[in-house]
């Protein structure tokens, strides 16, 4: 079930996708077996850094990398979730803000759970010049090698705005 | 007993964070030691706005003495619709001896509470428990003025 209501103003739509994506985050984490805590500890900094880079347009995805551990880094990577921002999704910049639940749900029944000795965080990929915010800290991403990119379809969006959630699996499509 | 109520605009006006220092600001004034410990629980305050369970049931304040307050959040089009909360007439936590009850599902009350463990004065409780939605106003009263809400009065 798709939920919405029609607005025309682009603060409310940024307002609207940024805690919107980081709520959905918190269901991918949570289904996937591994603790919210570490994301509702850094709640404020990662909503005021999405809200700030979605609003000066800086913002291309926001990616949440579960990883192991244990494993040597570079190839620790054992899943990936990516909310990509499509800054034209609405081509009148008019559209109505709404979250479709089902997409997320979907991306959750595909990938199962992780082991619970697996970590997670999230990585904002922001184009050059993004304004800084305190709390945020610059790094790359790991790899993905052996993983296919899969799109389970757009999660939410509302003004121009939408957000396209993905996921990553180990193995060939 | 007496109970005051108020419902706060939230997403897509405020974001989760910007709900909580709003309501922040409604409790509190700066420099306030009750500030420091409700600024302290952000992420977890923030997430239960996020996940909207504060316009199903109230945040409830209650106050070493007087009134206890009931703040509700509004999300969607109630939010776009509603007013901005009036001011208290008071500042409800200046005593020490106040607790705060946050609303959350029951999916996510353990890792809530162990988040909470080192501030006593607030909890969550399973938003399934006592009071509801049912009556949950859809918009504050008018600015510089305070309603009491009867039927909020005959609630647990």
């Amino acid at each position: 079930m798709t939920t919405g209501v029609r607005v025309n103003t682009a603060v409310y739509s940024t307002t609207h996708v940024a805690t919107g994506m980081l709520r959905g985050l918190r269901q991918i984490i949570r289904a996937s077996g591994l603790p919210t805590t570490k994301i509702i500890n850094q709640w404020e900094v990662l909503e005021r850094g999405v809200a700030t880079w979605l609003g000066s347009g800086h913002l291309r995805a926001l990616v949440l990398e579960v990883y192991d551990p244990a494993k040597p880094k570079n190839s620790d990577l054992v899943g990936r979730f990516d909310f990509t921002i499509e800054y034209d999704y609405y081509s009148d910049g008019d559209g109505e803000l709404w979250l479709d639940p089902d997409t997320v749900a979907y991306t959750v029944r595909k990938n199962g759970s992780y082991p619970s000795t697996c970590d997670y965080r999230l990585v904002a990929d922001t184009a050059d010049g993004y304004p800084p915010v305190t709390g945020w800290s610059g790094t790359t991403f790991r790899s993905t090698d052996g993983f296919t990119r899969h799109s389970a379809g757009t999660a939410l969006g509302g003004g121009s705005l939408g957000a396209n959630l993905s996921y990553y699996r180990r193995g060939t499509p | 007993m007496s109970v005051i109520v108020r419902t706060v605009p939230s997403t897509p006006i405020r974001t989760s964070v910007q709900t909580w220092e709003t309501i922040v600001g409604l409790l509190t004034e700066a420099g306030q030691e009750a500030q420091a410990k409700l600024t302290a629980v952000t992420g977890v305050a923030a997430t239960l706005i996020a996940e909207e369970y504060t316009s199903l049931a109230p945040i409830v304040v209650k106050p070493a003495r007087g009134e206890r307050v009931r703040i509700y959040t509004a999300h969607g089009a109630l939010a776009l619709e509603g007013e901005e909360p009036p001011p208290l007439a008071t500042w409800p936590l200046v005593e020490a001896g106040w607790s705060l009850s946050l609303p959350c599902a029951a999916e996510d009350i353990d890792e809530m509470r162990d988040l909470l463990e080192k501030h006593p004065e607030i909890e969550v409780r399973d938003l399934a428990d006592g009071i509801t939605a049912a009556a949950a106003p859809a918009c504050a009263s008018a600015p510089g003025t305070f309603t009491i809400n009867y039927d909020e009065l005959e609630r647990p």
